[in-house]
């Protein structure tokens, strides 16, 4: 049957489709988010027919806009930014790329993409159980996530769906890793050292490197979760305890045990989602300038040093914890170390620009736009770098706003320059050029109206992961910039509708393109 | 056994480790703080087992894969009887059921890939024989 | 083109507005506030300045070699460019890091002030609760089971500790400006995160851990204190305030406050 063919190609757009169900679903979630910190007192009908428990009346709930947003991060995080780039792009052009038939394991590709599978329903499945998807955030920390429904509505049952389908996400990522490693290391063509390859598959080689590092923690620290709420172990809960005038009567735990773990996952991941992007689109701006790219040992080594040092930094995500103020400044230094090569790489990128000829497909256009949200998003974390900074900043949109930029718009952007860039040979035609361009500026400009704002209420100390803003003074001057912003995400969705059209319609109507439409010379564009 | 074969083992074998080393970090930290430490007790006859790793091993470096399987489903089932007498009582026991139930999880699928792999899945094997030393080098003299 | 003129617009638009006071942060009321708000300045300042350097060089690239019917010149890189610009950042970025970390050391790795004042802090889900020691100026022990909110004691003080009879628990942090103050951060149930913004201070307040957290506020007024780790469904309705008062406001409230 089909749908388990265990043909990459096949596979690859399996995963590419599993990624745009949820980017949608995400989007949705994130516009209904924005809508209910606007209008926070509005009865909704929708609402209340989607959700009685969560919006009785109509009235969202704080603990449904929790829900929401918990599950907002995760699908973003897992089943966008973790899929699209790797598993969708990768699983299609690696092999192509170097030269091989498939991938090493193709059966095992089939299990890992209806094990992703499985976790997404899993996940879903959240929120249609008593109580609802959990509030607790997709970093879940304990003890909030630990002690069950005691701790808040959708801590019961969602809270377990939501660990075991990131178990199997763990899963299925590294039956991934191990299957993208094993055809990078064996299955080169003859004639294709390792830094013969093209930078897009040291991006998936590097990015399946770190995932196997890196999930195998998360299976650590969501196992010990998981038993924490249901074998009545303390792993990370501590003794004296009271939740609603109930005392617990655990103890010993750690919940700074919690954070370690998963940030120790958690900060590669972000790499893991911006790695096989940045190899996207040192090939695009090749490509579209006429030039080999500049500094191509230097690229590779960059994306190495970053997938390393990237494993050292994890406790910049914990300035504020209560951690060891000394090892705040060891993270800190690395964090800013790690900035190196990202900056290095941005320069190359300028580098391959300069001097070339530059031609403004939409899939450059995409590229170009990457490189200067890169930028945007990236300098913040210089402020953020900093524990003596971050100490005002942490947990305020200001976060939320860095972390947005770089993960939820640059990584984007790339994955639109790559769709743009293959749609010719995944199905033969292309996308519609004029849309696309259209596409790319008015979403260039929303996502600059989007998230900039958001620095500002950072500035102003805005707490993130807020349901509403009504209980505080300082919050109420900044209602107007949370409007500016909400309809700026309902702008933003809109025009998506825009490459949505030009998705659907090319496949079927898109002008034919040639063999090798771009001039490309990396192998997938070769007749064998 | 084929490179693909030999590369793929590796790689999930360092998987693997990263997942063992997780939980004794985890292991290592919780043990330092807390003051209230208790190793857990394990019974004598559990080191027995000691020796069946590096015998099924052994049987399978021979190809007598059957034999192998067969001790290897002994170290499962074993692990299985450790599992249900540990009292739980303490955080070091809580530990110890994870390493245990984790390693027989691997040791399982260790004898399930001899069965469908044979000899080939040998690499990997190994690695659960050498990996149950160490589990039990951490329960049995360093916790 | 049309992208080069965007870019520079984009880069431009967002510089004014990072500028503008409207959105600055509030104003500090300490020593430390004030000396983090120069470590702010100068961070802002290099990032800035990177920012508008490399929008603009990619914007004035984009520009530059945009397809004019010009030959592509081929440059498959240059080592010495390489190492320039690895060396130049890595002494910005590294130097920017360290730097920062004085006003990171003197908040987190300061002797404790044997003058300080010092004020329990308890967070649960969703409120805020503050304990001064009595006259004894020691704290009585505590036991989470007599603990009794609507009965007036959210810290659980133990009854039959004679020196928890004078503590005094109060629903909001009331300290005297210029006093050095020493805040022992605990929690009940699960991480919440007290935030001053105008003392420039936010500390994770951990269930298991008592984290301490020291300041000294200079001004006078009332400054709220918003939840800042997610907690749960109260989450945006834990407020709370501090409130600086002159040294004799505050032992007028204290004097009160010791009242039975």
């Amino acid at each position: 049957m089909t749908i388990f063919s265990t043909d990459h190609k096949v596979i690859g757009k399996q995963y590419m489709g599993l990624a745009l169900f949820s980017v949608l679903l995400g989007m949705v979630l994130s516009l209904v988010m924005r809508f209910h910190l606007v209008h926070p007192d509005a009865k909704v009908r929708l609402f209340g027919a989607l959700w009685p428990d969560g919006a009785p009346g109509g009235q969202m709930t704080p603990e449904l806009y929790l829900s929401l947003m918990t599950m907002h991060g995760t699908i973003m995080v897992f089943f966008v930014l973790s899929t699209a780039p790797q598993s969708g792009f990768g699983n299609y052009f690696l092999p192509l790329q170097i030269g091989a038939h498939d991938m090493a394991f193709p059966v095992l590709n089939m299990l890992s993409f209806w094990t992703t599978t499985a976790s997404l329903l899993t996940l879903l499945a959240a929120f249609f159980v008593e109580g609802g998807g959990p509030l607790s955030g997709w970093t879940a920390y304990p003890p909030l996530s630990a002690l069950g429904k005691i701790t808040g509505p959708g801590q019961g049952l969602g809270q377990d769906l939501w660990l075991a389908a990131i178990v199997l996400f763990c899963t299925a990522s590294l039956m991934g890793a191990i299957n993208f490693i094993v055809t990078v290391i064996e299955l080169r063509a003859p004639d294709m050292g390792y830094f013969d390859m093209p930078l897009t598959c040291w991006g998936w080689f590097v990015t399946a490197l770190i995932s196997l590092f890196a999930f195998a923690v998360l299976v650590a620290g969501g196992l010990l979760l998981l038993l924490d709420r249901t074998a009545g172990t303390s792993f990370f809960i501590p003794g004296g305890l009271i939740v609603s005038d109930q005392i617990q009567g655990r103890s010993g735990g750690s919940p700074l045990l919690y954070q370690h773990l998963f940030w120790f996952f958690g900060h590669p991941e972000v790499y893991i989602a911006i790695l096989p992007g940045m190899g996207l689109i040192s090939t695009v701006l090749s490509v579209f300038s006429g030039k080999k790219v500049f500094g191509y040992k230097a690229m590779a080594m960059a994306m190495l040093a970053i997938g390393v040092l990237g494993f050292a930094v994890w406790g910049h995500h914990m300035f504020t914890s209560g951690m060891s103020p000394y090892s705040s400044i060891a993270f800190s230094v690395l964090t800013l170390a790690v900035g190196v090569p990202s900056a290095v790489k941005t320069f190359n990128w300028v580098g391959t620009l300069w001097g070339g000829r530059l031609r403004f497909t939409a899939a450059m256009h995409y590229a170009l736009g990457f490189v200067s949200l890169f930028i945007t998003g990236g300098i913040t974390g210089l402020v953020l770098g900093q524990p003596g900074l971050d100490i005002y900043f942490h947990d305020t949109y200001f976060v939320v706003a860095h972390f947005h930029l770089i993960m939820g718009v640059a990584a984007i952007f790339a994955i639109f320059a790559g769709l743009h860039y293959w749609f010719p040979h995944m199905y033969g035609r292309f996308l519609h050029e004029g849309m696309g361009k259209v596409h790319f500026y008015l979403t260039f400009v929303g996502v600059y109206a989007l998230f900039v704002p958001l620095h500002f209420a950072g500035f102003a100390g805005n707490p993130r992961r807020y349901p509403d803003f009504k209980e505080y003074e300082f919050l109420q001057p900044l209602l107007p910039l949370h409007v500016g912003v909400t309809h700026a995400a309902y702008f933003l969705a809109a025009v998506q509708l825009i490459f949505l059209a030009n998705y659907f319609w090319s496949k079927r109507r898109g002008a034919l393109a040639p063999g090798n439409p771009w001039g490309a010379s990396t192998r997938e564009w070769r007749d064998d | 056994m084929t490179n693909v074969a030999r590369t793929g083992q590796t790689v999930l074998i360092v998987a693997s480790s990263m997942l063992f080393a997780a939980f004794t970090s985890a292991m290592a930290v919780r043990r330092a703080m807390g003051g209230d430490w208790q190793a857990p007790a394990l019974p004598a006859w559990v080191w027995g087992t000691l020796l069946l790793a590096p015998i099924a091993s052994w049987l399978v470096h021979r190809e007598r894969l059957k034999a192998a399987m067969v001790a290897g489903s002994l170290l499962v089932a074993s692990q299985f009887v450790l599992l249900t007498n540990l009292t739980m009582a303490s955080i070091g026991d809580a530990f110890c059921a994870v390493l245990v139930a984790s390693h027989a999880a691997h040791a399982a699928a260790g004898v399930l890939a001899l069965g469908r792999f044979g000899a080939r899945a040998g690499l990997f094997w190994h690695f659960v024989g050498v990996l149950w030393i160490y589990v039990l080098f951490v329960f049995g003299a360093w916790a | 083109m049309a992208i080069a003129i965007l870019i520079a617009a984009l880069a431009g638009a967002t510089v004014v507005l990072f500028y503008q006071p409207r959105w600055w942060l509030p104003d500090a009321i300490s020593a430390h506030a004030r000396a983090y708000d120069s470590q702010l300045s100068l961070t802002l300042c290099v990032v800035g300045l990177i920012f508008v350097f490399s929008q603009g060089l990619l914007a004035w690239v984009v520009f530059r070699y945009r397809d004019r019917g010009q030959a592509a010149s081929p440059s498959g890189g240059n080592h010495k460019l390489e190492l320039v610009w690895i060396s130049v950042t890595a002494v910005v970025f590294v130097g920017l890091a360290v730097t920062g970390q004085g006003i990171w050391a003197a908040v987190q790795m300061g002797a404790s002030d044997p003058r300080a004042l010092r004020v329990e802090v308890m967070a649960k889900q969703f409120a805020w609760s503050y304990r001064y020691a009595g006259q004894d100026g020691a704290f009585g022990r505590v036991d989470i089971r007599q603990i009794d909110d609507s009965g007036g004691n959210p810290f659980g003080i133990d009854s039959r500790d004679t020196q928890g009879a004078d503590d005094i628990t109060a629903p909001l942090l009331r300290v005297p400006a210029g006093r050095p103050v020493e805040l022992l951060l605990r929690s009940r149930d699960v991480i919440h995160n007290f935030f001053v913004r105008e003392l420039r201070l936010k500390q994770d307040v951990v269930p298991g851990m008592t984290i301490p957290l020291r300041f000294t506020a200079e001004k006078t007024g009332t400054y709220e204190v918003p939840c800042s780790e997610l907690c749960g469904l109260g989450h945006h309705q834990m407020r709370s305030a501090l409130v600086v008062m002159t040294p004799e406001a505050f032992e007028e409230w204290l004097q009160e406050a010791r009242r039975p």
